[in-house]
């Protein structure tokens, strides 16, 4: 039998098994922890009194600081599997969360977990590797009230290289299986489930090298009247004085008439739709975080223009979208013109990820693992500080489409892929859109980003009561 | 053309690293031409190059003890330059200006500057070309990827193209260039199923869309067809060589024309190529296509007359491009298998062709088609 058959066989023998035992929740839902995690969290407003925040579901039954995970807990019998075949990194890459209704403070939950699908060996960006997903379900009085789909890679550290440097970094600290995209160490299957850590920062380096200065235009007597125009907050189209024509870019003389400019223009609406667009993962551009799109906009005023639609997700983008203008401030001397999906934008959250908050939200969450409060032990994993857990990361998600949808919505179910960390120090920007809006219901698309690119993506359903 | 030819073809080996000068590199390239063709350096009384070659026409004769030179110039807008350089040192022969005009193109694109990467001094330039830049590089379009990317989406949008239907440009280059040993990728033929796994550069330009990176140099001798005659080889006759330029032209950024499904500046040369040569496209034998990007080489061949606006990708799905099939194209693996070189390899294939000396010999006598870069002011060449 080869490693992989075996490794399928021990799969396929933990599947048949089912579900784990119930595991009771150390409390019921009560309100000082859903009034902790929702200060830790931020952004403001107060918690509903009579109900859980749903994106709580997995805090209700976190073990607590000292607690062990069950010997039939199929996501660490997996693992021992995967770590004794060589696979002995991970990181999580997924979790969908489905809720069927929400819960009420006094609420007795337990959850029971099995193991739902192993597949692989896959070659992916950080070695060889199995994807193991597990569902927990949560029950209330033996009623399933939400699930949980958790996806992990367990992948096979590439062979460390030959330090030549006589300095040593602070990942030479390190155990020998721990690399800095994964401060989860094979011990820690041992210890509680749920917060493993963030998917690998080496393939943003890269990308990284951009945020560094811009390209900038040169501003020349025929296109300055279109720059003093963004400083100011328009959007400026050349017009010429003697036969109207409108033009973009502009131009010293009028090819219509020949009449050469005199510095006229009109203010655009604002408004366009997208012509043609591109979507840039390579390579690096100064200034910009990748992928990015970059748009083509068609303006009702007859002329076109190029603009980045910061923040959109690429997939979401299509010609024929009707966009707004938007002006980018890079610095004091530039102001770049810039578009916006014109419909079902959520307003941006900016959250100024201090470790304070890094600490305070792993708190709230239960989320003890040491690499959320303990800034001296991250940096021994390889991470340069503190990050944010998955937990506050569902979290905040959640928090941030209720707060633009309001009170009336229901949230059934979230699901995120998980990217870059985000550590203490960093900003952290919430975008939202909507991507899909019908009798079923709202999807909500989101992405969290940092200084690293991506920190999460996903889509939040939710429905009007 | 004016009783033209092309006699002499030279070129460096294609490498990523040459570890050599370009200067170096386009001496070799001379040189190796003029053996080709019988001819000494004496000889030369004419050079002609690119904008963007770093190496003066001075320096070139200098290092090939030339002593001296009558008619001399650079073309440029890039790789649009390639066929433009035989079409001066044609009309140079022609008008008595010059006897014997070489024309190269030398650079270690891969170890040196690399076109792909963003390259800031495309926006600051003092120029016409650095204020166009203004209105794309600093909004994100800052690589010729991502300038196709927007052509080619919208494209696909008007016509249904798919990255598949790119695919199969890559697919029939690599598959010539498997046999060609001159080939970078030479016995590394791809599958449209790895074409459509290979990463995203600019969607939707996958990086099996875009040509290789190199280094080399190529250079062509072109003097009178009567001269021709004592010369060694069959000489390429010049049936036609145009340049072209279209309403509204910008670099590579002309997205301010009614629509972005064309390339009209490549119509221009097109209709003088068939003019001059007095043929059309169904006479044409084989054709060498500018392949940097292979959406271009979809309108290419609509813009040639080769098949209807929108209807290339049902020209290249039965195998037209491959060789056998109605319009082989690229028979040396083009920039994406061969070598990128500018579009000067895909000159110096023509003539192989033309001579029957080719390693991918496309049977016939009939006239070849050779293109420019495209979505750039262009110029084409029939050679028979």
């Amino acid at each position: 039998m080869t490693p992989a058959d075996a490794i399928r066989e021990a799969a396929a023998r933990l599947a048949a098994a089912g579900d784990s035992r119930p595991r009771a929740a150390r409390d019921p839902v009560n309100r000082p922890m859903i009034r902790n995690w929702f200060e830790a969290l931020g952004g403001g407003g107060d918690p509903d009194p009579d109900h859980a925040p749903p994106a709580m579901i997995q805090v209700w039954t976190m073990p607590g600081l000292h607690g062990v995970r069950g010997d039939d807990d199929p996501l660490g019998q997996m693992s021992r599997v995967l770590d004794e075949a060589g696979y002995t990194s991970v990181v999580a890459t997924n979790c969908d969360q489905a809720y069927h209704r929400y819960l009420k403070p006094g609420e007795q939950l337990s959850v029971q977990a099995r193991l739902l699908d192993v597949t692989g060996p896959k070659r992916t960006a950080l070695g060889e590797g199995w994807f193991v997903t597990t569902r927990s379900t949560w029950f209330s009085s033996g009623e399933p009230v939400a699930t949980m789909d958790f996806r992990i890679l367990k992948f096979r550290p590439p062979a460390p290289a030959v330090r030549t440097s006589a300095v040593r970094t602070p990942a030479a600290t390190s155990p020998p299986t721990i690399s800095p995209t994964s401060p989860t160490s094979p011990s820690d299957h041992t210890r509680p489930p749920g917060p493993t850590t963030w998917l690998s920062q080496s393939r943003r380096q890269d990308d990284m090298v951009a945020a560094i200065t811009s390209l900038r235009p040169q501003v020349t007597p025929d296109n300055s009247f279109f720059w003093a125009g963004t400083a100011l907050g328009e959007l400026r189209i050349q017009r010429c004085a003697s036969c109207g024509a409108l033009r973009h870019p502009p131009g010293p003389m009028c090819p219509a008439c020949g009449v050469p400019g005199d510095g006229g223009y009109v203010v655009a609406a604002g408004t366009g739709e997208v012509f043609s667009y591109v979507v840039h993962h390579h390579p690096p551009v100064p200034g910009k975080r990748l992928p990015m799109v970059v748009a083509l906009v068609q303006l009702p005023e007859g002329v076109r223009m190029v603009g980045e639609m910061p923040g959109v997700r690429p997939d979401l983008v299509r010609i024929g979208l009707p966009v707004r203008a938007t002006l980018v401030q890079v610095d004091e001397d530039l102001t770049l013109p810039a578009w916006r999906p014109a419909e079902g934008v959520l307003p941006d959250r900016v959250i100024d990820v201090t470790p304070t908050f890094v600490i305070s939200s792993a708190l709230a969450t239960r989320d003890f693992q040491d690499v959320h409060h303990d800034r001296d032990r991250a940096v021994a994993r390889g991470a340069p500080d503190i990050f944010l857990n998955i937990l506050t990361t569902a979290g905040l998600v959640q928090r941030y489409v209720c707060d633009w949808a309001g009170p009336d919505a229901v949230v059934r179910g979230i699901s995120i892929r998980l990217g870059v960390p985000c550590h203490a120090g960093d900003t952290l920007t919430l975008t939202g859109q909507v991507a899909q809006d019908d009798a079923a219901g709202q999807v909500i698309a989101v992405t969290g980003r940092c200084r690293l690119g991506d920190h999460v993506t996903g889509t939040v359903r939710i429905t009007r009561c | 053309m004016l009783n033209t030819a092309i006699v002499g073809i030279g070129a460096t080996e294609f490498s990523k690293d040459s570890g050599r000068s370009e200067l170096r590199l386009a001496a070799e390239a001379v040189r190796a031409a003029l053996d080709d063709a019988a001819l000494r350096p004496a000889d030369v009384d004419g050079l002609v190059t690119f904008t963007m070659d770093t190496n003066a026409e001075i320096a070139v004769a200098r290092e090939l003890g030339i002593p001296e030179l009558r008619f001399f110039g650079t073309i440029g807008y890039g790789g649009g330059a390639a066929c433009a350089t035989v079409a001066h040192a044609a009309m140079a022969v022609a008008t008595g200006a010059a006897d014997v005009v070489v024309c190269y193109r030398a650079l270690n694109e891969r170890s040196g500057r690399r076109f792909g990467r963003v390259v800031a001094g495309a926006v600051t330039a003092p120029t016409t070309s650095g204020v166009d830049n203004g209105w794309h590089y600093p909004m994100g379009i800052a690589t010729p990827a991502a300038t196709v990317a927007m052509a080619a989406r919208r494209y696909m949008h008007v016509y249904g193209a798919t990255s598949e239907d790119f695919g199969r440009v890559t697919v029939a280059d690599r598959r010539h260039a498997a046999t060609n040993p001159h080939a970078w990728f030479y016995q590394r033929p791809v599958t449209l199923a790895e074409h459509q796994a290979s990463r995203w550069i600019v969607e939707p330009l996958r990086l099996l869309d875009c040509c290789q990176e190199s280094d080399g140099a190529v250079a062509v001798v072109v003097t009178s067809a009567e001269r021709a005659r004592d010369l060694p080889h069959r000489p390429a006759v010049i049936r036609a060589a145009a340049q072209g330029a279209g309403p509204d032209q910008y670099m590579m950024t002309s997205y301010y024309r009614d629509d972005l499904t064309g390339l009209p500046e490549l119509g221009v040369a097109a209709r003088q190529l068939w003019r001059q040569a007095g043929l059309g496209p169904a006479e044409i034998r084989t054709a060498v296509l500018y392949d940097h990007f292979t959406p271009y080489v979809l309108m290419q061949l609509e813009e040639l007359g080769f098949c209807a606006p929108g209807q290339a990708r049902d020209f290249i799905a039965d195998g037209a491009i491959e060789m056998g099939g109605r319009l082989p194209l690229n028979p040396h693996g083009g920039q994406l298998g061969e070598a990128y070189i500018h579009g000067m390899n895909g000159i110096a294939e023509a003539v192989r062709q033309v001579r029957g000396t080719a390693v991918n010999q496309v049977p016939g006598d009939g006239p070849v088609l050779v293109t420019a870069g495209t979505g750039v002011p262009t110029s084409g060449l029939i050679l028979s």
